[in-house]
């Protein structure tokens, strides 16, 4: 088997989170009840023998640094190789400082002195739990330098414009990436995520340095299309793409559904996340409680529907919670009422309020804040 | 001899033999309780967050589960460069090996690890029980009383006190008297096996022991009575709070019934003293349209579609449509199918109830246990 070493890179979407993303980059948001975006693609990684990961963490670092702190969750914990967490070095540059290669040049020693000879990249905000052995055959039997993973999507309400499409030719070829503007309503999605060799890898950020024509690898790769075999992978699986406040609303709702709950949760093995040694989740005689995934160490007193519940939840009696999100810790004390909301970590909704966004757009309420009448 | 320094000696060696199916692969220490712990794991935790720093645990009895579940001791922050968690199993030696013999003979074997880290204090600690505490406050009742050994000591009702070794007490709590199981006590305090001893007393009693060849090398009937024959000083310390010895499957099932009680004072969700124990990384878990579930504790990965009430809920559960769980405990893995009605009943682990099947009954007192092959009323 040939190893790879993984790299994680930060999409730079925060601005699409509104508070959420205030204090924590994207990939660190929480999703599913007990999970960060990033646990996936981590337990992934290590649930297909990855044993080398590098996180390129981006500027808000703080919740990284808790939540992956030595990688034991996910066995990264190596006394070789393992875990790497990489944080930005804000000063050396005089060249751009935006995009991702900047950071990979800064740690070009580290990726040609790790053993794996393969790079498999990814950003957590697209949740794929692509078989990573299947795909690694492709990519081999292939012999590609780079094997770029897509998913077909079926689009007729438009749901999925702005999304980057991958044209492909007839023999699998990547021919180009591009926005999806919904011109078909059949298309090819890019998940972000693929194989490519780490000689090929190397070159690409080197040349970008040097030439200063492309800030993102994935711009590299591009501009370098005809000088390397690049072709694709299709995964035939369940696929979270999240980009905004909406598609990070959807996703969690979608765990409702039990085809995608077992999608996300079980395929290729569990995934792992930092554990928090929350009790049981107590339901006591008037707890109400249908179509809702509930995490561990919860009250439930109240009312609780169609909703993604954290852990160490309380619910209040005669407390409604409705197509919600509630996140950590966070409180709905007795006779409040949340509905079409995301309520961040410690959120304390105090007796008697009511709150409610829409389903479009559902109200978010920032992290410790205690939400009282006027 | 290091000033002040603690070696917590856990003994979990329990077979726990009334638990029946409970026990038929485990030793009790490592029986599921309380939805996603074993009953190991309150002392493991207690010891934790009382910052005791070494830990010894000792095991014989059907090890395998207890020290795959213990492993160095990650879950309770015992897996330390300096001191930690060890197992101490039985062990060969040119004197030939054999099995720990009583209570006092596990620590006799082990005295050259006790002795290696040359502690001020020993504490005894047994891993059948359930309860929290600090045992830095029985320390500190030690120190008080400049005490050889303290014991920790429990109220309990006149009428159980021949369940319990009962301790006679004067008015500044020095033990004058051990009584074994009475019919007719003359107090109700009864010795929790938790013992406080300064290490070097215990040595020097655990070495007269053993030359006793008639002793059955038990804290409780041998060393202790013997202490006191001698004159040492040994005080008790009154325990308030939750404590259970499960000795019973009825006993076992009312424990887990106990965390249900909104009053009831074992207060798992209490963060700042924590109940630790090995994480299954399982997702959360999903409570369908068509489910109802009250007056229950469920735990991760449990995918509820039927109807629960009263119960105890391990992880990985799955009730299916129509089904009904009341007044029961089901351990991991056991799914309840559709249809099927669990009444006053204990489901082992990764059992399936098949479809329809009705054990129990809703309205009556007796207690049952399921296993794939059979059903038994306790």
């Amino acid at each position: 088997m040939v190893r790879s070493l993984g790299i994680i890179s930060t999409a730079n979407i925060e601005n699409n989170f509104g508070v959420l993303c205030k204090h924590r980059p994207v990939y660190m948001l929480p999703y599913g009840g007990r999970y960060r975006l990033i646990d996936f693609s981590l337990s992934n990684m290590v649930n297909h023998g990855i044993r080398t990961v590098a996180v390129y963490t981006g500027e808000k670092i703080r919740s990284t640094m808790d939540h992956l702190g030595d990688g034991k969750p996910w066995d990264l914990n190596r006394r070789i190789n393992g875990l790497y967490i990489v944080p930005p070095i804000t000063q050396d540059y005089t060249i751009s400082r935006y995009g991702d290669i900047p950071h990979f040049f800064s740690t070009l020693e580290f990726i040609e002195q790790v053993k794996e000879k393969v790079i498999l990249i990814n950003e957590p905000n697209i949740i794929a739990k692509v078989d990573l052995d299947d795909a690694m055959e492709h990519f081999l039997e292939t012999d590609a330098d780079i094997t770029l993973f897509y998913k077909r999507i079926h689009d007729p309400l438009g749901n999925y414009i702005n999304c980057e499409k991958i044209s492909i030719s007839e023999d699998g070829d990547m021919i180009n990436i591009g926005l999806n503007l919904g011109t078909e309503i059949d298309f090819n999605m890019y998940l972000r995520m693929g194989y490519i060799k780490k000689e090929v890898f190397v070159k690409l950020v080197k040349e970008s340095i040097e030439k200063g024509d492309a800030d993102y690898i994935q711009e590299a790769i591009i501009k370098n299309r005809h000088k390397y075999k690049i072709n694709t992978y299709e995964f035939k699986g369940h696929v979270e793409n999240i980009r905004n406040l909406k598609t990070y609303y959807d996703a969690n709702m979608n765990l409702l559904k039990r085809s995608i709950s077992n999608a996300v949760f079980q395929e290729n093995g569990v995934v792992l996340t930092k554990s928090k040694d929350e009790p049981s989740t107590i339901y006591t005689d008037s707890a109400q409680v249908q179509n809702s995934l509930i995490a561990n160490g919860c009250i439930i007193e109240g009312k609780v529907e169609n909703s993604i519940i954290f852990r160490g939840v309380r619910v209040g009696k005669n407390a409604i919670v409705r197509n919600s999100v509630v996140m950590q810790k966070s409180e709905i004390l007795e006779n409040a009422s949340v509905v079409n909301s995301i309520l961040d970590k410690q959120v304390i909704i105090t007796e008697g309020v009511r709150i409610a966004g829409t389903r479009s757009i559902p109200y978010v309420v920032e992290k410790n804040q205690i939400i009282g009448r006027d | 001899m290091k000033k002040g320094k603690i070696v917590a000696m856990l003994l979990a060696g329990g077979q726990g033999t009334r638990l029946k199916e409970l026990t038929k692969n485990i030793a009790k220490p490592a029986v599921p309780f309380g939805g996603k712990y074993r009953i190991i794991d309150f002392a493991l935790s207690n010891a934790a967050n009382s910052g005791i720093e070494d830990i010894g645990v000792l095991t014989q009895y059907k090890p395998f589960i207890l020290n795959s579940h213990i492993g160095i001791g990650t879950a309770w922050d015992y897996d330390r460069n300096v001191g930690g968690l060890r197992i101490l199993q039985p062990f060969m030696s040119e004197k030939g090996g054999r099995w720990y013999r009583g209570t006092a003979n596990a620590i006799y074997e082990n005295m050259n690890f006790i002795d290696e880290l040359d502690p001020e204090y020993v504490l005894v600690l047994s891993g059948d029980h359930i309860y929290k505490m600090n045992y830095n406050d029985l320390l500190d009742a030690h120190k008080q009383k400049n005490a050889d050994v303290t014991i920790a000591v429990l109220t309990v009702p006149l009428e159980e006190t021949n369940r319990f070794g009962i301790i006679n007490v004067d008015d500044d709590n020095r033990i004058v008297e051990f009584e074994e199981k009475p019919k007719k006590a003359k107090s109700n305090l009864a010795s929790m096996g938790i013992y406080m001893f300064n290490w070097p007393v215990l040595r020097e009693y655990l070495i007269k022991d053993n030359e006793d060849k008639t002793s059955d090398n038990d804290f409780g009937k041998n060393v202790l009575p013997l202490m006191l024959r001698e004159n040492k000083k040994m005080y008790t310390w009154e325990f308030k709070g939750y404590w259970k010895d499960v000795g019973t499957v009825k006993s076992y099932w009312e424990a887990n019934m106990d965390l249900l009680n909104p009053d009831n004072t074992l207060n798992l969700y209490d963060r700042d003293w924590r109940i630790y124990t090995r994480t299954r990384n399982l997702p959360p878990q999903y409570i369908h349209k068509s489910s109802k579930v009250v007056n229950s504790m469920i735990n991760e990965g449990c995918y509820i579609e039927g109807t629960v009430e009263k119960s105890v809920l391990f992880g990985d559960v799955i009730v299916e449509k129509g089904a009904v769980v009341k007044n029961s405990v089901i351990l991991s893995n056991s799914v309840i199918k559709k249809d099927a009605k669990v009444y006053n009943a204990v489901v082992m682990e990764d059992v399936t109830v098949e479809s329809g099947k009705e054990i129990g009954l809703d309205d009556g007192f007796k207690i049952y246990m399921v296993t794939n092959d059979k059903v038994v009323a306790e």
